[in-house]
């Protein structure tokens, strides 16, 4: 039997993957399939939060997406910000704040966090921000740099 | 403060970075290992042929190997795969490639595997349950041995006023870097060439030569960005592996462990117990006994390094007349052990703090001020007789007790706040060697390691450069090149890239300045300035474009070149105290003194880090950005330490917590704010002045979580990590 294609809007563009077996991850076609290794393959099991994508707009781990499961919804990574008013400033604060060591949980904080300004604006409280990124890891700067780059993003969508 | 924004971070931020889990080549293959079923057995039969059977698939274990062999021998202790008896749970027996990852992972669970099983050691406790009282009589589990005494100490001992006697322990952690092993392999024309995601390529590319048996200069190592190391990847893993399957397949072959194979596999650190025994007399430290028992799983070369190098940090850095230390490196059927950041240090530092506290309070004295009176200073001799070189430790101690005052007065019911010190030597002795090439524009860095998230590589050769020369550090560019086309270096690690590779940078600026001043024609070595966007050599009222001064060959090459080298030598420590075994000197000394506020919950156990301060001599702070961000991460990996990490062994040594939700590492709401101060004018051996700083900010950090528990209710947890479960029972309340 062969499984039907995939649609998928993919940083604004739409999309039908065929060939998707139904076990696949979003994490794997984006990687593999697509090429847009932006989205960092960590754990594989939603402990370390590296290949957060947006789905629909809000954060979600692409390890834990069946691609299938996916159909139909619009799917933004790291590649897709460009251009993006919130991704953009998300992107400046962090390299304002010197917020990465190695880089590798980068896109993943950086994808998180442009979801929650994007859904909340500058009104979500800050504590709550931070509580909302705790399940994404860093193990190189102790996150003291990364919250200052939530504190100056946050600041700079007000 | 200003941060001056990364080279590397734009790239990083955007997801351009290419790691070693993202390379990707064309026709490549994907490679899986097979691993073995039990900790320890004798292999009865493999059978490769349902894993042949499949369209693609290329398998491969112990009888692939010989034949390739046309140099020598590989490294006998340690051939690619086993050919009769595993030793550890996971243990690579075989390999396969395939076309797909998923079609490899088939393939790779298809290859047949008996083992007959044979006994399993697997806890240090249940091996020697009589340890320390009585020694160890089974020399087959003892994969290294070192012993060293000065002075009476029984006599020491036996007159004392006070003798304090305790026994610490302490898990196996692992390292976490958040990029797990992956690499890329192609044999091509003689040529064995690997991307890896490693720490040191020429260390992977040494590695490599000796578990295959062929020379090093048919190998290249390519090293990528590396995500996260902290030791991990220091030595060669998978290398070997996907290079034998790209050399049977003919294809290039991607080689990476999932997270749980990291865990189960990679090098990590494993489980210890330590006796401390002091002798006081008249509120003086009269002599010392340490002993250690370190398992060091299955056993590898370098294992007396590890037990040799650790037991050093047992002793603490203290004035100490007469000791005797002793430790065994006891073999196991858990995977090898590997360093991690500052091996064994904040371990063997959470022993003697928290022991010496002990030790204090017995003899009715302020831990802190008994600490600070036997405190080195420069100049004093360390137990094994090496001189103290500039070391600010007794200076960062003044002020970390002074911060402990202020916030013990402000500490509410049920706080603590504890002090702690650590101390370390940067890994200068390791060589390294640098290349420069100036051209009109700018000034390159030619060298063979990768920037691994630190900053060391990157920022801190950079401003090496840039002091030296007097260019600005936005003219100074690093070009990473593979092992075939670098200059020599040893790796990222031993925070030793600023101190010795970053001493080769300047020892190359310094000879590409000599040879400017020649071309100016001036009595002595020239500057570095830009003028109207052009680099320009400058001796006094002299100055000449680089574009006027280089010769035809270097304008057709792109730039004057220069080089530099550092090979440094340790110290030198009391052979005559050595009764068996390697010790090792210290390159240098550095330190820190550590203090946490926590709060402990009296009904769970359970610790809260409410603020942290930390002071580090890390002699002239080159990079104040840099250094700051290797203590706010260094001090973050060690909460970890201190509270919840811990691998779990079973008893027939399975890891039952290969896994991010059950090896618990800092989350971001778990890190409380930092201060951190860097005492000044204790020079070390880098360039300027400067001491290495990736290790230290994690050595101190569980024993002074320790003594903060302590100091907040009383309990007094002689296990790592302090979960809720052990102070409790510190608490009597479990």
């Amino acid at each position: 039997m062969t499984e039907p294609s995939v649609h998928l809007t993919i940083n604004g563009r739409s999309m039908a993957i065929a060939g998707v077996p139904p076990e696949e991850r979003l994490l794997d076609t984006l990687r593999w399939r697509l090429g847009l290794k932006g989205t960092k393959e960590g754990c594989r099991t939603g402990g370390c939060g590296a290949c957060t994508v947006l789905r629909d707009d809000r954060p979600a781990l692409s390890c834990l997406t069946l691609t299938h499961d996916a159909e139909g919804t619009s799917i933004t990574t790291i590649e897709g910000l460009e251009g993006d008013p919130v991704g953009e400033k998300v992107r400046a604060a962090f390299d304002a704040a010197g917020a990465l060591q190695c880089g590798y949980c980068t896109p993943g904080f950086v994808m998180a966090l442009t979801g929650l300004l994007r859904e909340g604006g500058s009104s979500i409280p800050l504590g709550e921000l931070l509580e909302d990124l705790g399940g994404n890891l860093c193990r190189c700067t102790g996150y003291a740099a990364i919250v200052r780059a939530v504190r100056s993003a946050r600041e700079a969508l007000a | 403060m200003t941060v001056a924004p990364r080279p590397d971070g734009p790239d990083k931020i955007a997801g351009r970075t290419i790691f070693g889990t993202d390379l990707e080549v064309p026709g490549m293959l994907w490679g899986a290992l097979v691993l073995s079923p039990v900790a320890h057995g004798r292999i009865r039969s493999l059978d490769l042929t349902s894993a042949r059977a499949h369209p693609g698939v290329v398998a491969i274990a112990s009888d692939d190997v010989p034949g390739l062999v046309e140099h020598r021998m590989g490294d006998p202790e340690r051939p690619p795969f086993p050919r009769e008896e595993v030793t550890y749970r996971h243990q690579p027996i075989a390999a396969v490639a395939a076309p797909s990852r998923a079609l490899a992972r088939e393939a790779a669970r298809a290859v047949r595997v008996e083992v007959d099983p044979l006994p399993i050691a697997g806890d240090l406790d249940e091996l020697f349950p009589e340890w320390p009282s009585s020694r160890i009589e089974d020399p087959s589990r003892v994969a290294a041995h070192v012993h060293a005494r000065k002075g009476e100490v029984e006599r020491a001992f036996h007159e004392a006023e006070t003798v304090v006697a305790e026994t610490y322990r302490t898990a196996g952690i692992h390292q976490v870097a958040l990029e797990p092993h992956a690499c890329v392999a192609e044999v091509r024309d003689g040529v064995w060439r690997v991307q890896s995601s490693t720490q040191s390529p020429f260390g992977a590319r040494e590695d490599t030569a000796s578990i295959l048996g062929i020379p090093e200069t048919s190998i290249v190592v390519d090293g990528t960005w590396v995500g996260g190391g902290f030791g991990g990847k220091g030595a060669a893993l998978l290398e070997p592996y996907a290079l034998l399957l790209a050399r049977a397949s003919g294809r290039p072959v991607r080689l990476a462990l999932s997270y749980a194979e990291e865990f189960r596999l990679g090098r990590s650190t494993l489980p210890s117990v330590i006796r401390m025994e002091t002798a006081v007399t008249a509120g003086e430290i009269v002599a010392r006994r340490v002993r250690l028992l370190l398992d060091v799983g299955t056993s590898l070369p370098g294992r007396d390094f590890a037990t040799g190098y650790a037991i050093g940090f047992l002793l603490g850095p203290y004035r100490t007349p007469s000791f005797e230390v002793e430790g065994y490196a006891v073999r196991t059927n858990k995977p090898p052990l590997g360093p991690h950041r500052a091996p064994f240090a904040p371990q063997a530092t959470f022993a003697v703090e928290s022991h010496l506290e002990s030790v204090a309070r017995e003899v009715g004295v302020d831990p802190v001020e008994f600490k600070a009176r036997h405190l080195w200073r420069q100049g004093d001799r360390t137990p094994f007789g090496q001189r103290v070189t500039p070391f600010g430790l007794p200076a960062a101690l003044e002020r970390a007790r002074a911060t402990a005052t202020r916030w013990r007065q402000a500490a509410p019911a049920r706080h603590g706040v504890g002090v702690a010190v650590g101390f370390w030597s940067t890994s200068t002795g390791a060589g390294g060697e640098a290349r420069l090439c100036l051209s009109p524009t700018e000034l390159t860095i030619i060298e063979g390691e990768r920037e691994i998230g630190s900053g060391s590589v990157l920022i801190g050769l950079s401003q090496v450069a840039s002091r030296r020369t007097g260019l600005p550090i936005e003219r100074v560019r690093v070009e990473y090149r593979d092992s075939s086309r670098a200059p020599y270096d040893a790796g990222v690690f031993g925070s030793r890239t600023v101190g010795a590779l970053g001493r080769a940078v300047d020892e190359a600026a310094v000879a590409l300045l000599r040879t400017l001043g020649e071309r100016l024609s001036a009595p002595g070595p020239a500057t570095l300035e830009v003028r109207d966007g052009e680099i320009v050599a400058v001796h006094g009222t002299t100055r000449r474009p680089v574009s006027e001064i280089w010769t035809e060959e270097e304008a057709r090459v792109g730039g004057i070149a220069a080089e530099g080298k550092h090979y440094g030598k340790s110290g030198e420590i009391d052979e005559h105290l050595v009764r068996d075994g390697t010790f090792y000197a210290f390159t240098d000394f550095t330190g820190a003194a550590h203090v946490a506020e926590v709060a402990v919950d009296p009904e769970t156990g359970s610790v809260r880090v409410v603020r942290y301060a930390a002071f580090h001599d890390a002699g002239v702070v080159i990079d104040l950005p840099s250094a700051r961000a290797q203590v706010e991460g260094g001090v973050a990996m060690g909460l970890g330490t201190a509270l919840t990490e811990e691998s779990i062994w079973s008893d027939d040594a399975r890891l039952l917590n290969a896994g991010l939700l059950d090896y618990r590492i800092p989350t971001l709401g778990e890190v409380p704010p930092i201060e951190i101060e860097f005492v000044e004018g204790f020079p070390g051996a880098g360039p300027f002045g400067a001491k290495g700083l990736g290790e230290p900010p994690i050595i101190p950090v569980p024993a002074t979580i320790a003594s903060a528990v302590r100091d907040a209710c009383g309990a007094h947890v002689t296990e790592l990590p302090l979960s809720p479960e052990r102070v409790a029972r510190g608490l009597k309340l479990v």
